[in-house]
């Protein structure tokens, strides 16, 4: 497992003695630091060659309940490329303050907003610390415990209400009249200011919320000078559902349709991440059925081909060429069809559960998707010949927001976006969950890290799913149709069942996650004690940090150039905002 | 398991000078666009034409009624709960409540059971009978949860699928109306999907292979279904 050792952490207490050890039985042990010597010891995991924990995962708040003193907590996670290990340092937020890490990561940016928003965390040393999702005059801070899961209902908006003929729906399943707060166009407009505190030119251009080209509901803001970019700036958070704080109300099952809703283009995925995460709790990952495994590898392989096919059409129908999106829409047609035969649904999957899938293949489904693996690489061939040598497509996409391996590790960037610059990062081999470790695949990665690279990553990546899924098949044309799908406890205190009702989850904390087409989807869950209900529940979303560095990339550039770029980081919006 | 490192002049080659002077790369992507030309039309014309959802697959939700199909365990379910044990026709539902239970939007949900009003010697005395079971589907996720939690498979997805309604009220489906729907699905695809004992058999098909509209969007060239595994007939 890709954790730091024991031993490592010991030696790291007796060079600094204010480090304490939360010693776990599964392998995650966390280390706590005082906060005054905070900033320090996690300069000193960066830089120290036994550790070098360059690589920025995440940082987040825990919210310990309205009588914990002190209340909330910092978690960081953090992993070292050279080592292959995480860490995880926590420290308790007396005042409700905390010391900022963006000078040490650039990533912590976003990161220690969002906090702010959430939970009302300050960061002492932020440059400009606004909130991340809500209005900048919302009055709230959504994830604290003690803000109800329905929020204040403050506003009428009766319009929602049956009207029609005067004829009520009687009481019990109409509209309440009133409604949360809802921001209004001054409130945008003072967000808007905020945002961009300082802008050196004349024109500021407005892309989004709603533009076809931004693929979802994000805002940006370029502060032009003629043609470039002089600075820019993202608002998100107009799809923001507030799904962490609905996890800490639902048990573990109930979660995955969820984040079906998060990620939706590769919403099998999203499935994936939550169920290696509790699994990992509850110590029973290496205990799942070899089918289930299987099927899992195969189905999140395909899933990916097809989140994949969309963003290379997208992308080309961006820059101009509308064919490939019609040619990669029939592959996908072919895809969805699978999944809809198998999991009942073609888009908001929720087939995985916690300890396996929640039926066995149906008759012909092996046949059915062996005979698109067939079929695919003379697909993807014809895709490679209309665009890989083109020549228009060439010039806009090569040497286009180069990404270097520093900016990958500070601003914690993952998946294609990570590997494109020449960063092997991929949590399927350094984690090997489920049936990851026994198949054959390559990682392939870029050399410059410009969108041309991050194109042919992707490309590759899909060859790749295409092998992993050829392996998986063959894999389960022998095993036995009668064997299990599904994990059976033998222990009587745990209880796992298939629709969720009863599911509990152990005390302790994880961070586990899955590799997704869009980064590292990374499930923190902590509980301070055995429950059905996620005490925290942190979906670090790959989106969202790769998102972050899109307004670097931009200073400087044309303006068409954010296409390029903005299709080659390839968010979803669902994802990003929650 | 290697890593494989692509780029320019790795796994492709720039541009030679005869590519670019004859626009080679420009002849080489028409080719694909002109064979396209000649294949046939992969496009359903929905809604003159419709694919016919899988068997499996979640559609709008029904309430199966008694028809001799239940599984071993329902009369036991039935006097668990103190249900007055239903005739031929009637609904399975058992106000049991576990689908709700297992709702992540419970408010989805109105059930209500009510007592018998009968005289103290009949037989039903003491029993319930299910009176209400509303549900609203403007806030269902389709996720299927009720229906794996159902012990009676009563509740389940049917391939209904167009919800579309003037009203919010529209969505409001009532116990009679589910009735009808269920019945009217198990009629028509009951087959397909359960079997006598109403579990899902190893025979069921991932779809109905004989679906022209789905070949069609298959590239006229569908895959011929077979087992998946070794011991499957």
């Amino acid at each position: 497992m890709s954790w730091i050792t024991l031993d490592k952490i010991k030696k790291l207490q007796e060079q600094f003695d204010f480090v304490q050890i939360n010693e776990s039985d599964k392998g995650f042990h966390s280390v706590e630091v005082p906060k005054e010597n905070f900033k320090q010891f996690v300069q000193f995991l960066k830089e120290d060659p036994d550790y070098r924990f360059k690589m920025f995962i995440d940082w987040t708040i825990v919210d310990h309940g309205q009588k914990a003193d002190p209340r909330f907590q910092g978690v960081l996670i953090l992993f070292s490329p050279e080592y292959k290990e995480r860490i995880i340092v926590k420290t308790w937020a007396t005042d409700e303050t905390l010391p900022t890490l963006t000078d040490i990561w650039a990533g912590a940016k976003w990161a220690e907003r969002e906090a702010w928003d959430m939970f009302g965390i300050k960061f002492e040393g932020h440059q400009n610390l606004v909130r991340m999702f809500m209005w900048e005059t919302y009055p709230y801070h959504p994830l604290r415990k003690d803000f109800p899961l329905k929020g204040y209902e403050e506003v009428e908006l009766p319009s929602l209400n049956e009207k029609e003929r005067m004829d009520q729906l009687e009481g019990l399943q109409n509209y309440s009249r009133m409604h949360t707060a809802l921001p209004t166009l001054e409130d945008l407009e003072i967000t808007q200011k905020k945002r961009m505190p300082n802008k050196k030119s004349q024109v500021v251009l407005n892309w989004g919320p709603l533009h076809p080209g931004t693929h979802g509901t994000i805002w940006f803001l370029f502060d032009m000078e003629g043609e470039y970019v002089q600075e820019c700036d993202i608002i998100i958070g107009q799809l923001h559902r507030g799904v962490e704080k609905l996890a800490e109300n639902l048990n573990v099952q109930q979660i995955i349709p969820y984040t079906d809703r998060m990620d939706y283009i590769a919403s099998m995925n999203e499935n994936h991440s939550v169920c290696v995460a509790a699994e990992k709790l509850l110590g029973i990952h290496e205990k799942i059925p070899e089918k289930a495994k299987y099927i899992r590898t195969m189905l999140a392989e395909l899933s990916r081909i097809n989140s994949h096919l969309l963003w290379l059409g997208t992308y080309a129908l961006d820059l101009g060429a509308l064919t490939m999106f019609l040619y990669t829409f029939r592959e996908r047609e072919k895809i969805m069809d699978i999944f809809e035969g198998i999991t009942g649904a073609r888009f908001t999957i929720n087939y995985f559960r916690v300890g396996g899938v929640y039926a066995d293949l149906p008759y012909g489904a092996l046949d059915a998707i062996e005979h698109f693996i067939k079929d695919f690489p003379t697909r993807l061939n014809d895709y490679e010949t209309l665009l890989t040598r083109n020549r228009i497509w060439l010039r806009r996409n090569i040497d286009v927001g180069i990404i270097t391996e520093e900016d990958v590790y500070s601003y914690g960037l993952t998946g294609a976006v990570a590997r494109a610059s020449g960063v092997p990062y991929d949590l399927r081999i350094i984690d090997k969950y489920d049936a990851y470790g026994e198949v054959e695949f390559d990682v392939p990665v870029g050399e410059k890290g410009d969108s041309y690279d991050r194109y042919l990553v992707r490309i590759e990546e899909m060859k790749q799913s295409a092998r992993i899924v050829q392996q998986c098949i063959e894999k389960l044309r022998k095993m036995s149709k009668n064997d299990p799908f599904f994990f059976e406890p033998e222990d009587k205190k745990m209880k796992i069942t298939i629709d969720g009702r009863g599911t509990k989850l152990f005390k302790g904390e994880v961070y586990a996650g899955a590799d997704n087409p869009r980064g590292e989807l990374g499930v923190y869950i902590f509980m301070p004690k055995d429950g059905i209900k996620p005490h925290r529940f942190r979906l670090r979303s790959g989106a969202f940090y790769n998102l972050q560095i899109f307004p670097k990339l931009m200073v400087g550039r044309p303006i068409a150039d954010a296409i390029t770029i903005l299709s080659t980081i390839d968010p979803v919006v669902g994802e990003t905002d929650r | 398991m290697g890593i494989k490192k692509v780029g320019l002049n790795r796994n492709v080659q720039p541009q030679t000078l005869t590519e670019k002077i004859f626009f080679l790369d420009f002849m080489k992507g028409l080719k694909t666009t002109i064979k396209h030309l000649f294949r046939k039309v992969i496009t359903v014309d929905f809604p003159f034409e419709l694919v016919e959802p899988a068997p499996r697959f979640r559609g709008v939700h029904g309430l199966r009624n008694v028809d001799g199909t239940e599984k071993e365990d329902f009369d036991a379910w039935v006097k668990k709960l103190k249900i007055k044990p239903p005739e031929m026709g009637e609904t399975r539902c058992i106000a049991c409540k576990f689908c709700q239970a297992a709702c992540p939007v419970p408010e989805i949900f109105i059930i209500k059971a009510e007592k018998l009003d009968v005289p103290e010697d009949h037989p039903h005395h003491g029993l319930k009978v299910l009176s209400q079971f509303d549900m609203d589907l403007s806030k269902c996720m389709f996720c299927g949860l009720c229906t794996l939690a159902c012990p009676t498979v009563c509740i389940i997805h049917t391939d209904v699928y167009d919800l579309s309604s003037y009203t919010r009220r529209g969505w409001v489906l009532n116990k009679e109306t589910l009735s009808k729907i269920a019945d009217d699905f198990i009629a028509r695809r009951g087959k397909e999907k359960y079997d006598e004992k109403s579990h899902w058999p190893d025979w069921q098909k991932i779809w109905d292979d004989s679906d022209t509209a789905r070949a069609k969007a298959w590239d006229n060239n569908p895959p011929k279904l077979g087992p998946n595994y070794a011991d499957q007939q």
